[in-house]
């Protein structure tokens, strides 16, 4: 019990659990007695939650929120590992690190241009995800390669590996479990922003739009059950892209039992 | 003394320099290493590059593996041509291994890199997991075996590239009792598996690594001079101290470690 406040404390899995689940129960017990006025009580959220997942609304909006967030993953993903992969080439480098630096553009300021630049309003909100979101992607992706330990390289030359050789083997194929490690640490980024994006082009819906729809109306009781339900599908992306490193990367599992 | 001769020169390292800023590391590092022919058997090079801790012994490891350019000077090995990285066979410290593949994709990837296996890799990753004692590792990761297995997957890795040099920095640190008896009689199979098989053991555990080998370069500083260079080269063959079971008993063995030990 006492390990509970020790630094770097050890407590078995059973003791995590209850511990969890006191926290959650100890969050509610203050949510339910000091919410007043407009901010709902766990009840209620609980009750429009429950209405809220078996509407149709909410699975359309979903879907279309899903389908662009995934469209807009797997493109950033393609020119993240591009410009990663090209970062070792001097010619790129400074390619890959002007994009990293693209963090500190805003989206906001950037919508005109987009507009002008994209055909309709799926588009721009997909061009602008992918902008959006390979920045952090590269960013993370760059972290990998230059902190790649120095005897990797220096076993490939060992082994008389020629630099595309090495490059293949070291980076390509010894850090493609990364890819899957940094597509589900930025998936929240991505989740993040398509809230954001979504309410430029309402017409065609998504979890963005809808959560514009009811804060227009105040509805904050179906806004915090609406985030529920974003928190509960990007702990379900979470998961599975974690399981899916794992059954294809059986040693980055051995890796995490090893730490 | 033991029957045998020295002909062709197998390695040469000429006037190594090394600095780095205005600090001189190594300073005028020559010696080379000969063919040594013994009548009736096949019989390889052991020599041991001994030196205390932060000497620039691994500097020179790296030096003579390739992987480091030297500030003057040359490492060249047979008909004259400088030492490129991927011409040494180098086993790390740490027995470095690529973690995301299996013992055997491993093994697989340093076969294919040596033209003579084309077409038999596998047969001969197996023959060599027999001897090593590792069949029943092949399907695992690096992070599944222990210290020594590792070791011997490094040994087998380089050897299946096929180089006839073996650079081992520190094979022998950290290991008990047990392991050690069973490494030095790896290295010995080794060194005897090819006539042009040489070791260079790059070690500051003096007792282990003379044991085993032929020759002896002792690294050091010499007086009023800066950087490291080899001070001194024993040759254990004129002492008839080398290729014995049990020299660790000897009189003349226990002498020469100790006047090892006076050189550092």
């Amino acid at each position: 019990m006492k390990n509970i406040f020790k630094p770097f404390g050890v407590i078995s899995k059973q003791t995590f659990a209850i511990m969890i689940v006191l926290q959650v129960a100890v969050t509610l017990v203050l949510w339910q007695t000091t919410s007043t006025g407009l901010i709902p009580k766990p009840a209620n959220v609980a009750a429009a939650f429950g209405k809220l997942i078996t509407t149709k609304l909410l699975l359309d909006n979903m879907v279309v929120s899903l389908v662009l967030t995934l469209k807009a993953m797997l493109y950033s993903i393609i020119i993240t590992l591009f410009f990663a992969y090209a970062s070792v080439i001097p010619f790129f480098k400074s390619i890959a690190r002007f994009i990293v630096k693209c963090r500190y553009l805003t989206l906001t300021g950037l919508i005109f241009i987009f507009t002008l630049l994209t055909k309709d309003g799926s588009e721009l909100k997909l061009s602008l995800l992918v902008f959006g979101i390979v920045p952090f992607f590269t960013t993370s992706f760059l972290a990998v390669i230059i902190n790649i330990d120095k005897q990797e390289y220096e076993l490939c030359k060992t082994l008389g590996y020629n630099n595309w050789q090495t490059l293949y083997e070291v980076i390509i194929v010894g850090k493609a479990d990364q890819v899957f490690e940094i597509l589900r640490q930025n998936f929240a980024i991505s989740w993040l922003m398509i809230t954001m994006v979504e309410g430029l082009s309402m017409s065609e819906g998504g979890i963005g739009s809808l959560l514009i729809k009811y804060n227009k109306y105040n509805d904050i009781t179906n806004v915090v059950a609406l985030q529920l339900v974003i928190f509960i599908i990007g702990l379900c992306f979470d998961f599975l892209l974690g399981t899916t490193r794992h059954w294809l990367f059986p040693h980055s599992k051995l890796k995490q039992i090893e730490s | 003394m033991t029957d045998c001769i020295k002909t062709n020169t197998l390695l040469e390292a000429k006037n190594i320099q090394l600095s780095y800023a205005d600090k001189v590391i190594l300073r005028d590092i020559n010696f080379c290493i000969k063919d040594i022919v013994r009548p009736g058997m096949q019989q390889g090079q052991v020599v041991s590059l001994i030196g205390r801790s932060g000497i620039g012994k691994t500097q020179l490891f790296k030096i003579l593996s390739g992987l480091q350019k030297p500030g003057a000077g040359a490492v060249t090995i047979q008909n004259n041509k400088v030492v490129q990285p991927g011409d040494m066979g180098v086993i790390f410290q740490n027995y470095y291994l690529f973690e995301w593949r299996t013992v055997y994709q491993s093994l697989s990837l340093a076969a294919k890199q040596n033209q003579l296996l084309k077409g038999k890799e596998k047969e001969v990753i197996e023959k060599y997991a027999a001897d090593f004692q590792l069949q029943d590792e092949l399907q695992k990761y690096p992070q599944q075996l222990s210290g020594g297995q590792r070791q011997r997957v490094s040994i087998i890795q380089q050897l299946l590239k096929g180089s006839d040099f073996l650079l081992l920095d520190e094979p022998f640190s950290g290991l008990d009792v047990c392991v050690l008896d069973k490494v030095t009689e790896l290295l010995l199979q080794v060194s005897v598996s090819d006539e042009l098989k040489t070791l260079i053991i790059v070690s500051h555990d003096i007792s282990t690594s003379v044991a085993i080998s032929d020759t002896v370069l002792i690294m050091g500083n010499e007086t009023g001079k800066p950087g490291a260079t080899v001070k001194k080269e024993i040759d254990l063959i004129e002492r008839d101290l080398a290729w014995k079971k049990d020299i660790k008993k000897e009189k003349t063995f226990i002498e020469t470690v100790e006047e090892i030990k006076a050189c550092l």
